[in-house]
């Protein structure tokens, strides 16, 4: 809870950004700093954080792989001890495809062990889909 | 043409934090010099700041987008959001230098209205020698800004 709230009732924590980045040396450094301020402004622990960017780490490794038009599309979305972070406009199966490749060699898969959730939904539009992490503190 | 970075944001001011990060990382990434970066991340802060004052009036809540694109040697910020637009505000709660500030410290200002009718402050910085000579390019009728109760400098 945050303490922004009239006649001083705190107020539930929300905060959502959408970000596309060209493919290219933007992704990890935009991606991992504007994740790292909505978690900041959500009071995530730190150790949280650390997970969080290694999730951004591993996407921003990945993910350009699987996009088409040069550039990749995230949302971002912090409510009250939950963080989602979504992949958008991905291809029909590159969100599986992301997922196998964020194996690291003696840590396992990077996205499964770090998120408490992980799913892959269809995309409003019908012809993307879109990869969810949910990360809880 | 395609923005190297795209940001949108709910127009609240605890955000414009989150613009200023990007802008760091965009400026680490190009490798932009301390002075260069901070100039451009001053200049966004303007106007992102007019946009959380003036754009949603009567405590409402829209969208801000700042789009970032490197070409050559010159980045173009663009601000934008989908509220009431530019003109004269009596009643303005700034002291009207934002836009003034914000001319002096890019190469160019450009004030308008996209294809989509959302209003966009579009500002251009030379990254190769710092400053050059400021100008301020307005955009038509709606050229003065909520805030800008007077003319804008001449500089």
């Amino acid at each position: 809870m945050n303490d922004e709230g009239s006649g001083g009732e705190p107020q539930p924590y929300e905060s959502t950004a959408s970000l596309r980045l060209a493919r290219g040396p933007l992704v990890a450094p935009v991606l991992c700093r504007v994740v790292s301020m909505v978690l900041a402004r959500a009071n995530c622990p730190m150790d949280r954080l650390d997970d969080a960017l290694l999730i951004c780490d591993a996407l921003s490794a990945h993910t350009p792989d699987h996009v088409r038009d040069g550039s990749l599309a995230f949302a971002l979305s912090a409510r009250e001890r939950c963080f989602e972070l979504r992949v958008s406009e991905l291809p029909h199966t590159a969100a599986a495809q992301l997922v196998r490749d964020s194996v690291v060699p003696g840590v396992g898969n990077v996205l499964e062990r770090m998120a408490d959730e992980l799913r892959i939904e269809p995309a409003g539009d019908g012809k993307h889909e879109e990869l969810v992490l949910e990360l809880r503190f | 043409m395609t923005p190297d970075m795209q940001l949108a944001l709910p127009a609240r001011a605890e955000n414009i934090a989150i613009v200023r990060h990007a802008l760091g990382a965009l400026g680490e990434t190009y490798a932009l010099d301390t002075q260069t970066l901070s100039d451009i991340r001053l200049a966004v802060t303007e106007a992102c700041t007019n946009v959380v004052v003036h754009a949603y009036p009567d405590g409402g809540e829209g969208p801000m987008e700042v789009l970032a694109t490197l070409l050559g040697d010159e980045l173009t910020v663009v601000v934008r959001d989908e509220g009431r637009g530019v003109g004269p505000r009596p009643d303005s709660p700034g002291l009207g230098l934002g836009l003034p500030l914000i001319a002096s410290l890019a190469e160019s200002l450009q004030l308008g209205r996209d294809a989509e009718d959302r209003t966009e402050v579009r500002m251009t910085f030379s990254l190769s020698d710092g400053h050059t000579d400021p100008k301020l390019g307005l955009d038509g009728e709606e050229a003065a800004y909520a805030e800008l109760s007077d003319p804008p400098l001449p500089l």
